[in-house]
């Protein structure tokens, strides 16, 4: 490789280094998009055969010196953040070093200075395509670091060697490596400072998408997000009873300047009896789910319509907004909940309610079409039900609401557009029934979810964000959804390929999330457990079949089929030991002594060496030589002979 | 010959670069374990894992391997001399790259990439500083593969005898004065080549039959070789009196080796014959070939008591004690 690649390889790899920053947003894309754009610049230079210099560097060693007055200004008012700071420094500090190389050899703390991007850029992602990321970067760095140790060693020779080939061989030492680094990760002790904060970013799916209000003051937008929120586990036969999913978070029960807003509730903690927090009274079916769920920042639990009770959260309070359920939050923006929730058909609350109807103002076209609905009906069930199926049937859903095009109040919604999305359909509904003296208001969460069959759950997105209505039926609160069901969020139809693609990518960010991302040090100690219990299990289990074996022995019948064999086998090597020839015996009794008989040696030959170091066993030996001798070269075989050469070997080797 | 730079007593030093590395992962680990941050523990890891791999590679590659030299030129005192070594890979895993070898006579020489289960050939070049017997007895191999983080070293034992020739004394001043003189073709008294004969003996195996005496054997009715005397103008004598009396420095007795060397080399290169006189023994040359006679001066040892060697008249005596009564050079 030339000097030229090779430099213009080591300034791809800084570049390269920094890329995962633009996605994190550790550092702004301003200082960025300068890095990126004066290493191109440099890049450029010396791919035209010119030296690195895109700026001379007596001015940059000035800027260099400016740069550390500004480091301060930046960490105290710009950034207002010593990490953010920091990189730009480093990233500064990168462009330097190529301009400076070109009068100092600085190869080696350049390496350092790219290694350090690396770092500030995986420190702050949390996306499973940082794996990618960090394997591509190991293996341009393996590369560079090779070369840096070949010119280390041809410098110090003083003489010019050509560098071999490296790629292979970083291919090879990027696979050990990673199988190292596999091995290494779940073992490394997770003992973190509980006084430091951290510097991870927040996970792109750690909030949900909802807002604190519903604001139709202003144009609603949506954007897809498929960032994950919630996963639950529901048993095969709760499925059908508690399905689609419903997880509510906040109710929107009060109306002012065409807002729907949270009525603000009084912060408690709740009690727990055994790890169990009781929130409400059940009815009817109950079973059991499990969720997994990002916290928001204000840390709301988000539970299934009909949740009672929830264990697996260490604190858990009602507030500050009605009928909101939040818990302490988690160390790591990256860490989740598992909660375990106790669901019924119908849930009744635990202390009485009085609920009122939403301030909504009255309008008389609002309340004759609402009477227009109903009918005679005056069942507040029944007047929900017919509302729900006529705004469902008569009004047209949008998916996104900036297809409206304009800011619509809730009026315009029923009485002349007749277009909206879930929000309006909900907020409609609510205006309809408040109308007639109905005490409804808005439920906003998530619905629906897909399911996943490689894992067994259903995935809900920030994307699945939905918002519904609860009408008070004189004891509790039921659930009316206006919004068609075939359009509402996770129901859109997907080719089964498609579905397992899907399926699959969800599974492998499970995993991600889970054990790695999430990993810590109560998985380190379970690991352990498991490790003792399971040597423990096996050392038990091998005891065990050494008794049973050890009674299987004893039995007669045992002892004397080992008998038998051992019998056998004696008689076996007699007979093997009978039929050798008699050559082989002298070899094998000649080996004693160190002399190794091979194809081409003689046995006078061997005896004569024997004479030479072991004159003594030469002499007993000697008879039986000259008998195999005559034996072999006889015109008539003696098996007598044989039998006697055989013997006298026996007494001698005993 | 210098040693290397890097050169070091030991098995593995942390070069600056791993010295660098080291702090890296610490302050990464640091930072791991300080924020529970997953994303730095993978990296972590990473480089702990590349550290590891490093330290094994690095003495796996060296633990396997085998050298010997295959051929080495003819070996002077202060003229390098070619060799070739055979490097064994006999690692199943590991390539061996950037090998820097070294040895006590060895000029440092730098092997690209020796590929696992694999030999290649080396040339490479050695220094001897004095005469006679060298015995190599052990190379040092360094490498700095894969990563640069560690020198190690390993010392290979190998079993090497090189007699080496004495300084051959190079300018034009001392090929000058070493030129042997042509004295025209007269008879030295010496058996060699010529065309006098200088006497007869009995016939001894190996004897060339050009050289029987034919008519002399029909009479005497066995087998006799005629010796012709050797002619002054191609052939030179030269003597080396190794006395090295008290008081004489080696050095000087070393000066007087490379003095006859010299001359021998050039009147060689002049294409005489060059007959050479030690103590007990004379040696001559055999057409391009004064390997004998350089081998006799590679070996020769002072000696501490004068001894009685006969020369001719004509003889080159080389000495550091009898300067009242030889010619020296």
């Amino acid at each position: 490789m030339t000097p030229a690649r090779r430099e213009i390889e080591t300034l791809l790899l800084t570049s390269f280094a920094a890329v995962p920053l633009y996605a994190t947003n550790a550092v702004g894309v301003l200082p960025l998009v300068m890095f990126h754009a004066v290493m191109a610049g440099i890049i450029l230079r010396v791919a035209r055969g010119k030296s690195p210099e895109l700026i001379p560097a007596p001015v940059m060693r000035v800027v260099a010196l400016l740069y550390i007055g500004f480091y301060v200004v930046d960490a105290a008012f710009i950034s207002r953040n010593a990490i953010a700071a920091s990189t730009h420094l480093v990233l500064f500090i990168a462009t330097y070093q190529p301009i400076e190389s070109a009068r100092t050899r600085n190869y080696a703390q350049r390496l350092l200075t790219t290694a350090l991007i690396f770092v500030a850029s995986i420190a702050t992602s949390t996306h499973i395509t940082i794996l990618l990321f960090v394997i591509a970067f190991a293996f341009l760095m393996f590369r560079q670091l090779m070369y840096v140790s070949h010119i280390e060693t041809v410098a110090a020779l003083g003489h010019e060697y050509a560098e071999p080939p490296s790629s292979r061989a970083a291919t090879f030492y990027l696979a050990g490596t990673a199988c190292i680094a596999a091995v290494l990760f779940p073992v490394v002790p997770r003992v973190r400072n509980p006084m430091m904060q951290g510097i991870g970013g927040s996970l792109t799916n750690a909030s949900t998408g909802l807002s604190d209000t519903i604001d139709f003051n202003h144009e609603r937008s949506s954007t897809p997000d498929p960032s994950v929120v919630a996963r639950v586990w529901i048993s095969a036969d709760a499925a059908p009873f508690f399905t689609p999913i419903r997880l509510r978070g906040a109710i929107y029960d009060r109306f002012s300047r065409n807002q729907w807003l949270q009525s603000a509730g009084r912060f408690r903690e709740l009690r727990s009896r055994d790890g169990v927090y009781r929130i409400a009274r059940p009815v009817g079916l109950q079973r059991v789910m499990t969720v997994q769920q990002h916290l928001m920042s204000n840390s709301r639990v988000y539970l299934p319509t009909g949740a009672y009770a929830v264990s697996g959260l260490p604190a858990l309070f009602e507030g500050p907004q009605s009928e909101a359920l939040t818990t302490m939050p988690l160390r790591r923006a990256t860490d989740m909940v598992t909660l375990d929730v106790s669901v019924a058909r119908d849930i009744e609350p635990l202390r009485s309610v009085e609920p009122h109807v939403v301030n909504y103002p009255r309008n008389d076209e609002v309340t004759a079409l609402a009477r227009q609905i109903v009918g005679p009906s005056s069942d507040p069930l029944e007047q929900a039900g017919k509302i729900e199926q006529y705004l469902s049937t008569k009004f047209r859903y949008v998916a996104d609401p900036s297809a409206i095009g304009h800011p619509m109040t809730v009026d315009r919604f029923l009485l002349r557009d007749h277009v909206g999305h879930c929000e309006y359909f909900a907020a409609g509904m609510v205006a309809l029934l408040s109308a007639l003296d109905v005490p409804a208001r808005i439920a906003g969460g998530f619905y629906g979810g897909r399911f996943n069959p490689l894992t067994g759950y259903f995935v809900i997105r920030r994307e699945d964000a939905h918002a519904w209505v609860e009408v008070w039926n004189g004891t509790r609160w039921t659930t009316f959804d206006p919004t068609p069901a075939t359009l509402r969020p996770g129901t859109d139809q997907t080719g089964l390929l498609r579905a397992y693609v899907s399926a699959l990518g969800e599974s492998v960010t499970y995993y991600w999330d889970r054990y790695v991302l999430t990993y810590g040090l109560g998985d380190q100690v379970a690991m352990a457990a498991n490790a003792i219990t399971a040597v423990r299990d096996a050392m038990r289990s091998v005891k065990v079949r050494m008794s049973d074996q050890m009674t299987r022995l004893r039995s007669p019948s045992t002892v004397a089929f080992i008998l038998v064999i051992l019998a056998a086998g004696a008689l076996a090597i007699s007979v093997a030991g009978r039929r050798r020839p008699v050559f082989d015996l002298l070899a094998s009794h000649l080996r004693r002594f160190g002399i190794n008989v091979g194809p081409a040696m003689t046995m006078e030959e061997a005896l004569a060496e024997l004479r030479a170091n072991h004159p003594y066993d030469a002499r007993e030996l000697e008879p039986l030589i000259a008998m195999y001798e005559a034996e072999r070269f006889s015109p008539h075989p003696d098996p007598r002979r044989r039998k006697t050469i055989r013997r006298r070997l026996a007494e001698l080797k005993a | 010959m210098k040693a290397p730079p890097f050169a070091f007593d030991g098995v593995v030093r942390l070069t600056k670069v791993g010295t660098s590395y080291v702090l890296f992962t610490v302050v990464i680990g640091f930072a791991a374990l300080n924020t529970g941050n997953n994303a730095l523990y993978i990296g972590l890891t990473f480089l702990l894992g590349c550290l590891l791999l490093s330290g094994i590679a690095s003495k796996g590659g060296l633990k396997h391997l085998r050298v010997e030299f295959s051929a080495i030129g003819q070996p002077w005192v202060g003229r390098p001399a070619h060799g070739m070594l055979r490097l064994h890979n006999d690692s199943r895993i590991w390539n061996v790259r950037d090998v820097v070898i070294c040895g006590g006579e060895l000029e440092p020489v730098l092997v690209p990439i020796v590929s696992r289960r694999s030999a290649i050939e080396v040339p490479v070049t050695l220094h001897f500083d004095h005469r006679g017997i060298v015995t190599v007895n052990r190379l040092d191999f360094y490498t700095r593969y894969p990563f640069g983080f560690f020198l190690k070293k390993r010392r290979i034992r190998i079993h090497g005898e090189v007699i080496v020739y004495p300084r051959v004394l190079a300018g034009e001043r001392e090929r000058r004065r070493m030129e042997a003189t042509a004295e025209g073709e007269i008879a030295t008294n010496r058996i060699g080549i010529g065309g006098e004969v200088h006497s007869f003996r009995e016939y001894v195996r190996g004897d060339s039959l050009r050289h029987v005496a034919w008519k002399k054997s029909a009479s005497l009715g066995r087998w006799i070789i005629k010796q012709t005397e050797a002619e002054a103008a191609k052939s030179v004598h030269v003597v080396l009196d190794p006395y090295k009396p008290l008081g004489v420095s080696d050095e000087a007795f070393e000066e007087i080796v490379s003095a006859a060397a010299t001359y021998i080399y050039y009147s060689m290169e002049r294409g005489l014959e060059v007959i050479l006189s030690l103590p007990r023994v004379s040696l001559h040359s055999k057409a391009d070939d004064a390997t004998p006679l350089f081998r006799a001066l590679a070996l020769v040892e002072p000696a501490y008591e004068p001894f009685a060697i006969p020369y001719e008249r004509n003889a080159v005596v080389f000495s550091v004690g009898r300067h009242d009564d030889a010619r020296t050079a």
